[in-house]
């Protein structure tokens, strides 16, 4: 009994080291092979200070916790802008430093590490047997679970799965996607230094081949058989890769040199096969074990596909007509509205050069309130590197951009969200993981959830924020008339559906100015038709729009001002009839002549 | 700068770090071209050279074949075991997971080296054995000791890498492997079969890592876990030449990381070394991170801008 109690104490550390990985892996996407390391700081300064000083174990777990979670921070800053392979390498070259550093310190017990460690002392009740183990880790389990489910299923997980889909464009919402990615490795690093030292004092040891390779390896395998983004998915995980050995020893009775063998080749094979069965895990994400034990077996999303289907946008033409506004105006009448209508956002003499190559030259753009400003070009003109330009993406060599007289140029894409300028992607770019109504929640500013400390002391207005959040983002959804797709992953969407969707994200930002790439680009003439409505309609709600668009109809109908752009400056500007009857734009791009 | 050592010992290292170095380019070029090119992260590709190993050792003293056609067997056979994981394992897995391949792949190959080098514990046991080969050999040349082995392990090194930088650059198969790394998508489109050039890719990748292995077993032991430093010495040799660079240079790169290696050992303790390396590479990619639009560009596909 004591035995299988052991292997429960086993079951509940490891499973604490692999909670804190998945909320790295899982929610946020960064993978790590270094956490057994943070683990062995953990491990390592619990044993040192009670070794060494007679610290009570928890004053230990705590230095090492912080010294993990600054150790973790300064890790994150080169692995902000690594992809998957390089961060795996990282990591890795990290914990052998971490590692080797620990075997190179004599004070540290060199190879042979810290042994002999006294019995944990908790609050005067001395931790020696396998029973007195079972509450404390059931306790700290059950802690750091609850920790990494308040994150990751919060506003802030929600962030964090954003990053894990795509940087780029949760960064373009206004999201602080560096300081996420450095909190997140911090929190979790300092959370696997946690585990760590449970699982010193539980083996009163801390040595280098504890926390080797071969426990980064096992740790890693917990987190995939469970399911990344599944936390019961992870204590699952633990229970299996764990009590293999003893089951196939004494269930099965193999000799228990052999069983060890045995029990990796199991394990090592069933991984293989796993990600070729099964690569989201036994637990997929968003799967509940306690729901699906109440009988609420995940809705099946029937996704109307039925040919003919067309957004049932809550009456764009009914709400423009209830708030007075004619529908039909024509283009020199836009055009006058145009040049009374006060400016925005202007950029002067902006310019940015790749080597030799000009992408953008002393440019001027205004946008101005309640208007529609198109941008075109051919092909290779720079339309999308103005927009980049304008959002702090690419960085201009000179010239200043100013949104409502507020420099923006030296800011990043984040902070020019926030202060009002969105823009949405010509290749769409949702979150194909997260449903749409998510994708249009990550979308709505000022949220209260979306911080570490409110999330931890402030709950009921987490709860608050929240709900007006998604009602919010149901707004907008139907807005767009994709009410009924709410709880659909928009991965699944069709690509006009998906064009909605991220309309219906740029509009919920509730930002002034929105620079949209080819809204309604790669879609049948009837859906132009609704999106081309609900572009309307957000210029008659006031906010101001710059759209970059190949399609003259498009155009013709949207634009009350256009600027034409060839290799990288604006050459021509007015309205698009104007344009098109220059001779020399007629003949080189229009092809009216 | 003052060296704490005397010309003799610089020297020692050097022909040291030299030879050791002939090692890591070797399995780093085989790396380099698998991952490189087919873009899986192999992680079984340590079990794939101790596998070599063991082959060739069964070949000799099991078979009782002589050592020259037990050595070609064992690597060739760990070859195919090679080219049979990425047809039989990563393709399928692939395709199935699509976006998140490259950390499926990541996982099985994971899970393939745990459950190879214990299933080579199981048949052929923990212990680590000596592999009596030809007739080991020193020579003294110039103050320095070194082996016949080494020898050998360096020139099959330099010759391998030759052949295949030559392959690569005038070869048909050479524009195809390369066509396929620039973009697999595009050279289907053109009629070029890239299925079948990531099994040819994993076929002679395994091979450097076999002949890397009968070495190594030669001058020292063949024992289970002996892939698993190898295969880090691998990640961090094709990494720092960059996946997508010719094997001249992976190989160059393989030899300047035994060499710092080496030279680290005058003035810290041996027991450093190796962390100093993991330390020039955390100090390389954080380097790299800064730079990220030069590192774009040393990865394996060029992002194509929009």
């Amino acid at each position: 009994m004591e035995l299988w109690l052991n292997y429960l104490d086993q079951v509940l550390i490891y499973a604490t080291l692999a909670l804190s990985l998945n909320l790295l892996l899982g929610y946020a996407g960064q993978v790590s092979v270094a956490h057994a390391s943070f683990g062995a700081i953990g491990g390592y300064a619990m044993g040192y200070l009670s070794l060494t000083h007679n610290w009570n174990f928890l004053f230990g777990t705590v230095i090492g916790m912080a010294l993990a979670f600054v150790i973790g921070s300064i890790v994150a800053l080169p692995a902000l802008k690594l992809t998957v392979e390089y961060l795996i390498l990282l990591t890795l070259a990290v914990s052998s430093v971490i590692l080797g550093l620990l075997i190179a310190t004599p004070s540290m017990g060199g190879t042979f590490g810290l042994i002999g460690l006294p019995t944990a002392n908790l609050f005067g009740w001395h931790l020696r047997e396998p029973h007195d183990w079972v509450l404390p880790s059931l306790v700290a389990m059950l802690i750091v679970y609850a920790i990494c489910h308040r994150i990751g299923e919060s506003p802030t997980g929600r962030v964090l799965k954003g990053i894990r889909e795509d940087p780029i464009s949760t960064q373009a919402l206004g999201k602080n996607v560096f300081g996420y990615k450095v909190a997140v490795f911090g929190i979790s690093s300092a959370l696997a230094a946690f585990a760590g030292a449970l699982l010193a004092a539980w083996l009163q040891l801390a040595t280098p081949s504890v926390y080797g390779f071969a426990f980064a390896l096992t740790i890693f395998a917990i987190v995939i058989f469970g399911g990344m983004g599944n936390l019961t998915g992870t204590v699952l995980g633990a229970a299996v890769v764990v009590l293999l050995e003893p089951v196939l020893r004494r269930v099965v009775k193999i000799e228990a040199a052999r069983a060890s063998i045995v029990q990796l080749i199991v394990y090592g094979l069933a991984l293989a096969v796993l990600m070729r069965v099964r690569p989201q895990g036994a637990l997929p994400e968003g799967f509940s074990i306690w729901r699906w034990l109440r009988g609420e077996r995940a809705r099946r999303h029937r996704i109307e596909m039925v040919e003919g289907w067309v957004p049932k946008s809550i009456g764009v033409h009914e709400r423009a007509q209830a708030e007075g506004v004619d529908d039909v105006s024509d283009e020199i009448d836009r055009h006058r509205k145009w040049l009374d209508a006060p400016v925005v956002l202007e950029t002067s003499g902006v310019g940015k050069r790749f080597g030799g190559i000009v992408a953008a030259n002393d440019l001027h753009i205004e946008l101005r309130r309640g208007t529609i400003a198109a941008l075109v070009g051919p092909n290779g003109a720079g339309k999308t590197t103005v927009f980049n330009l304008l959002t702090g993406a690419i960085a201009p060599d000179a010239g200043s951009v100013k949104l409502n007289g507020e420099e923006l140029v030296g800011l990043n894409p984040a902070q020019v969200a926030r202060k009002g300028l969105v823009r949405s992607f010509q290749d769409v770019r949702l979150f194909n993981r997260l449903s749409c109504l998510q994708n249009v929640m990550m979308a709505v500013q000022h949220q209260a959830g979306e911080n570490f400390a409110t999330l931890a002391f402030a709950h009921r207005r987490v709860v608050a924020v929240e709900e007006k959040t998604r009602t919010a983002a149901m707004d907008w959804l139907g807005f767009v008339g994709m009410t009924d797709f709410a709880d659909v992953p928009a991965g699944a969407l069709s690509y006009g559906q998906t064009k909605l969707v991220s309309l219906a994200r740029v509009l919920a930002t509730e930002a002034e100015v929105l620079l949209l790439d080819e809204p309604a680009s790669g879609i049948d003439t009837r859906w132009v038709d609704t999106i081309l409505d609900l572009i309307e309609t957000v210029r008659e709600q006031g906010r101001t729009v710059c759209v970059v668009e190949h399609n003259l109809h498009v155009v013709g109908r949207l634009a009350d001002h256009t600027y034409f752009m060839e290799l990288g400056e604006i050459t021509a500007a007015g309205t698009i009839a104007e344009l098109t009857n220059t001779p020399r734009l007629a003949e080189a791009y229009f092809g009216t002549s | 700068m003052i060296l704490a050592v005397d010309a003799e010992t610089l020297r020692q290292l050097t022909v040291d770090g030299f030879f050791r170095g002939c090692s890591y380019g070797l399995l780093g070029v085989g790396f380099a071209l698998i991952l490189g090119v087919t873009g899986r992260f192999h992680f079984a590709y340590g079990f794939t050279y101790t596998f070599a190993a063991y082959m060739a050792f069964t070949f000799t003293f099991r078979v009782d074949l002589p050592f020259w056609p037990s050595a070609v067997l064992g690597v060739l056979v760990a070859a195919v075991v090679g080219a049979a994981i990425e047809r039989l394992v990563y393709r399928p897995l692939a395709a199935n997971a699509g976006p998140t391949a490259l950390l499926a792949v990541f996982v099985a190959a994971l899970g393939l080296g745990i459950a190879g080098d214990n299933l080579v514990r199981l048949f052929w046991g923990s212990e680590t054995q000596a592999y009596f080969g030809p007739t080991k050999k020193a020579y003294h040349v110039w103050d320095t000791v070194f082996l016949n082995f080494d020898v050998w392990q360096a020139a099959s090194g330099i010759v391998i890498t030759i052949l295949l930088a030559l392959t690569l650059r005038y070869s048909a198969l050479g524009r195809r492997i390369k066509a396929t790394r620039v973009n697999p998508d595009l050279a289907r489109t053109i009629g070029i079969d890239a299925d079948s050039t990531y099994v040819i890719c994993f076929f002679l990748g395994t091979i450097c890592a076999g002949v890397a292995a009968i070495w190594y077993a030669l001058k020292f032991t063949v024992d289970p876990a002996m892939g698993s430093s190898p295969i880090i010495y691998a990640f961090v040799v094709a990494f720092l030449a960059g996946t997508a660079r010719s094997p001249i240079r992976v190989f160059i790169t393989g030899v300047l990381v035994a060499l710092i290696e080496q030279y680290s050992s005058i003035w810290l303790s041996v027991r450093w070394t190796q962390t100093a390396v993991f330390v020039v590479l955390v100090g390389y990619l954080t380097v790299l991170a800064v730079r990220s639009s030069a590192f774009a560009a040393r990865f394996r596909r060029p992002i194509m801008r929009a």
